[in-house]
């Protein structure tokens, strides 16, 4: 990062997926290759894409910084920001200022079970940390990944989706909202709404961390699910989404009481949300 | 029995069936009075009424009873200015009549505080304000200063053509009787004597020192966009957030064009401009034209339509074809 | 402890000399209101006026531009268009004379966030380096002023310079800081005499006089906290807010800004400008969420952050500096002190509670 936390800096965008009808995902290169060799970051941080002309926009660096090939973003659209950045082709340029606030605690984390539970386009968190963890398979438990969307068009990362249910040191069932045309139901391929599948799922909260991220009626009635599955406060981290300008702690407001989710968070663990005044 | 007391006793019989009374209460020294939300007999009893309730609290409605499923009936104390606002927002269907209860009062004149603070010189520390028929008294711990009233008196006053509040569902005390007053306002009067290009150069310092508070926007009862104002909006995206001249002077037009044919000139704005602005300039010049292209007087008959939200083949006033 | 006098021509000397070779902001008449100007030779500086406007802007202007970029259509590949970006850092050297202690208190606040170990922003620090504070203390007192209730006073000189006393003839300056001392050498400063010193010690003495008792603001952090779910209260208190601006624009040590780019043809900026918490916008998301949707919530969030976050994150320090400008430019007189005290007496027998909220 430069020592002007506002400046962005300038990437080149590599290649653009198209993970479902309103989400794209960009992967960017810094067009300084210096910057892009010593450039380092931790799951779960973000970053501001820059369209100059039009603003800025917060995604959390959705690709493992134990692959730095490049940095990877999913874009939902939105808003004015949003589309724009969904113009952009290979070879646009777009401004970067990273990384950005907290990260997950994977050093706790290590030698802990782990289930990560995710809805719609909050795969995008989950996703770094996942890879990361993939990455660094010896220092983990048992990882399951229970990932649910409104229909399986919405579901993103198809592609790794695959490679990871190809695995057999990790556990994945994937669900969607009510039935749909191809989505032919099996043990990982379910039918139901994500709190009710973990609950079928039963994780057992011993030595156990789960890790949630979704629409905010999502989180609640995970949250809900996991307390009933014993799960402790300090067992469970989640990432907040707030409307973010500066993304430095300065311009006043993501903050939550005394915490700024651009600087104390992203990530926080329920524990930590607990003592929050209630203001998400 | 006094204005005040007339007036609480009108209040107190209608409160039961409305959801709360909008008056004035004492403010945060003897200069200031402040809004009040009258919903119980213990508020009641904070009601005040003097030449420094200067508030216009036609402001709040659009918020109080706007809304799907919203029923609320509200009542105000209202000045003869602050009927017209509500006057308008009815011809608008912005609210509806038949649920506000307008307490009208006969009013001669607000304090500008700018005005007594220039003749209050050398007076610190005001404990009280006596308003004496047509003198005002300042009393200070060691100094006293008796001003006439038509010194501190508000500039909108000067041409105020509404003294008892229009269309008013309770009057307390004896009406005011209405005198002939400038049709043109002073100020107004003078600044047209100044050429062309000076004006725009008393507006260019004017528009450098706006801070874009909004003040002037949010105490105006006409307008209603607040939350959605083209001011903020990036879509459509007319203004930066640039605080230069150019920027606010844009601004402060666009205000004044969407005020057109609905300003009642109650002067809420120039009062609220902590950096004294003077706005009303731009509205009362803006009124005059309203006045003579469409003989329309914003705020006066509940049964009226503003020129500009209607169409009329041919305009009563305007000699199209004769040109 | 010495101190150093300074009569009013020479005052005006020494503000010429300093015009020289740095923008010199004083309060003056501006179209009828005080504000602070550019000060050039033969404009008359109202030293003895608090400007509407905060001496926050010497270091936190307004308008700020961050960045400026410039596209150009790439000769290689028409369809293409490169981007350069320039950030844009201040340099000028400024003095601010004539802002109050009150006002110098906004830089403290700002310091401890624009300049801190984990967070430097190099435009603030920048002019916070390139400006310096002369700050004229207080002879009087308004019914609106309330520093020494929030840790400042009529002679505070933290965040300032130069820290100067009216007295009959001139001033009694004290050079705060090492360069407020150079700041003083170079205008026609003579020894102070002693009874100067006790006439400005007596002027300082009345003021407090004036101030009054101070209230305590200690255990507003933990009041306001308790209260913070309770909508009742916090419609109650904001019944009468109309939602605009005045308060936070003209506050010392308002600090929240917006991030904008304004582009005009192939180029244009970024701009950092003053945006208000009390807004709708303010927190409005994307999806059209907005965790503080009422003026309610706003205001609850403001005064939360200014007796309690803050002073939670800062050693206690009070994020306000009771100059008062808030309750004097609201245009329906909300008052931040009342707003504050009837949290602090939420839980007093009511009658108990309508005394202490009248003190």
């Amino acid at each position: 990062m430069h020592n002007n936390p506002s400046l962005p800096a300038l990437a080149t965008v590599l290649e653009v997926v198209e993970e479902t009808p309103n989400i794209k995902t960009f992967r960017v290169r810094f067009n300084d290759e210096s910057l892009m060799e010593s450039f380092s970051f931790m799951p779960g941080q973000v970053g501001q894409l820059s369209i100059f002309g039009v603003g800025e926009s917060t995604f959390v660096i959705n690709s493992s910084p134990t692959r730095m090939d490049y940095l990877q973003f999913s874009v939902m659209k939105v808003g004015e920001v949003t589309s724009r950045l969904h113009q952009l082709k290979a070879g646009d340029t777009v401004g970067v200022r990273a990384p950005l606030g907290n990260w997950f605690p994977v050093d706790e984390m290590k030698g802990k079970d782990v289930v990560f539970v995710a809805g719609g386009i909050g795969m995008a968190p989950l996703r770094t940390l996942l890879v990361y963890m993939l990455d660094n398979r010896a220092d983990y438990g048992k990882i399951t990944l229970l990932y649910g969307a409104r229909s399986p068009v919405d579901l993103s990362f198809k592609y790794d989706v695959e490679e990871w249910m190809a695995r057999d040191d990790l556990d994945v069932v994937l669900t969607v909202d009510a039935p749909a045309e191809g989505w032919e139901e099996s043990a990982t391929r379910r039918v139901g709404l994500i709190p009710n599948v973990l609950l079928e799922l039963n994780p057992a909260p011993e030595n156990c961390v789960a890790v949630t991220c979704g629409p905010p009626i999502m989180i609640k009635f995970t949250l809900q699910a996991l307390k009933k599955l014993e799960f402790g406060d300090e067992q469970i981290i989640t990432t907040l989404e707030k409307r973010m300008k500066c993304g430095v702690g300065l311009c006043g407001r993501c903050n939550i009481g005394t915490k700024y989710v651009c600087v104390d968070g992203p990530v926080f663990r329920y524990s930590d949300l607990k003592d929050l005044p209630n203001e998400l | 029995m006094s204005v005040l007391q007339e007036l609480k006793e009108q209040i107190r019989a209608a409160l039961p069936e409305l959801d709360m009374v909008l008056g004035w209460e004492q403010g945060f020294d003897a200069l200031h009075m402040r809004p009040l939300f009258i919903r119980t007999e213990k508020d009641l009893e904070r009601l005040v009424l003097n030449p420094l309730c200067v508030h216009s609290l036609a402001t709040y409605l659009p918020g109080l009873l706007r809304g799907a499923g919203n029923d609320k009936k509200v009542g105000l104390v209202v000045k003869g200015c602050d009927s017209r606002a509500v006057i308008q927002l009815v011809q608008e269907k912005l609210i509806p009549r038949d649920r506000v209860v307008m307490f009208g009062f006969g009013c001669n004149g607000i304090v500008s505080l700018q005005k007594l603070e220039a003749g209050a010189q050398g007076c610190s520390g005001i404990g009280s304000v006596e308003f004496a028929g047509d003198k005002v008294v300042l009393s200070a711990p060691d100094t006293k200063v008796e001003l006439p009233f038509a010194e501190i008196r508000s500039g909108k006053c000067e041409t105020c053509r509404y003294h008892n509040a229009i269309d008013a569902d309770h009057f307390a005390g004896a009406r005011v009787e209405e005198g002939a007053v400038p049709a043109k306002h002073p100020t107004l009067e003078e600044f047209e004597k100044l050429p062309l290009s000076e004006r725009f150069a008393f507006w260019q310092e004017q528009m450098r020192r706006c801070v874009r508070c909004y003040a002037c926007r949010n105490t105006c009862p006409m307008c209603v966009c607040r939350d959605h104002c083209i001011a903020t909006s990036r879509n459509p995206h007319w203004l930066t957030q640039e605080s230069s001249t150019a920027e606010n002077f844009m601004f402060q037009m666009i205000h004044v064009m969407h005020l057109t044919g609905r300003c009642v000139e109650c002067g809420e704005c120039e009062r609220a401009c902590p950096l004294d602005i003077p706005l009303m300039l731009l509205r009362r010049s803006m009124n005059g034209v309203v006045r003579e292209l469409f003989a329309y007087e914003s705020g006066t008959d509940p049964d009226a339509t503003p020129p500009l939200l209607t169409y009329q083949v041919e305009e009563e006033t305007i000699n199209e074809r004769g040109w | 402890m010495s101190r150093q006098f300074i009569s009013h021509d020479k005052m005006t000397a020494w503000l010429d000399a300093l015009s020289r070779d740095r923008a010199v902001l004083v309060p003056m008449d501006d179209c009828g209101t005080v504000t602070f100007r550019p000060y050039v030779p033969g404009r008359k500086a109202l030293l003895d006026k608090m400007p509407v406007r905060a001496p926050k802007e010497g270091v936190f202007p307004q308008t700020e531009t961050l960045l400026r970029f410039k596209y150009d259509k790439d000769p290689e590949n028409l369809d293409r268009v490169k981007v350069q970006v320039r950030e844009v850092l201040p340099t000028q050297k400024a003095v601010v004379v004539g802002g109050r202690p009150c006002g110098a208190r906004g830089q403290l606040i700002l310091d401890r966030v624009y300049n801190c170990d984990t967070m430097r922003d190099p435009y603030y620090v920048s002019r916070r380096e390139n400006t310096l504070y002369v700050t004229v203390a207080c002879t009087s007192a308004e019914s609106t002023c309330f520093c020494h209730s929030v840790g400042s006073g009529p002679d505070d000189s933290e965040g300032s310079d130069v820290l100067l006393v009216p007295v009959e003839g001139g001033y009694v300056a004290e050079g705060v800081t090492e360069r407020g001392r150079e700041l003083l050498a170079e205008g026609d400063f003579e020894s102070a005499s002693q009874a100067r010193m006790d006439e400005a010690g007596a002027v300082i003495s009345r003021t407090r006089g004036q101030l009054g008792e101070a209230h305590d603001y200690s255990d507003a952090p933990r009041k306001l906290l308790e209260r913070f779910d309770d909508m009742d209260f916090w419609n109650e208190q904001a019944a009468i807010c109309i939602s605009c601006g005045a308060c936070t624009y003209l506050c010392p040590t308002c600090y929240c800004f917006n991030m904008t780019d304004e582009q005009s043809g192939l180029q244009g900026k970024r701009l950092r400008t003053w945006d208000t918490c009390m807004s709708f916008e303010f927190t409005l998301e994307g999806s059209g969420h907005n965790p503080r949707p009422t003026k309610a919530h706003r205001l609850r969030n403001r005064m939360g952050h200014k007796f309690a976050y803050y002073p939670e994150l800062h050693e206690g320090l009070i994020a306000c500096c009771g100059c008062g400008r808030c309750i004097k430019s609201c245009p329906v007189s909300l008052d931040i002190r009342a707003v504050v005290q009837a949290a602090q007496n939420h839980n007093a027998v009511p009658e108990e509670a309508e005394e202490k909220a009248d003190a």
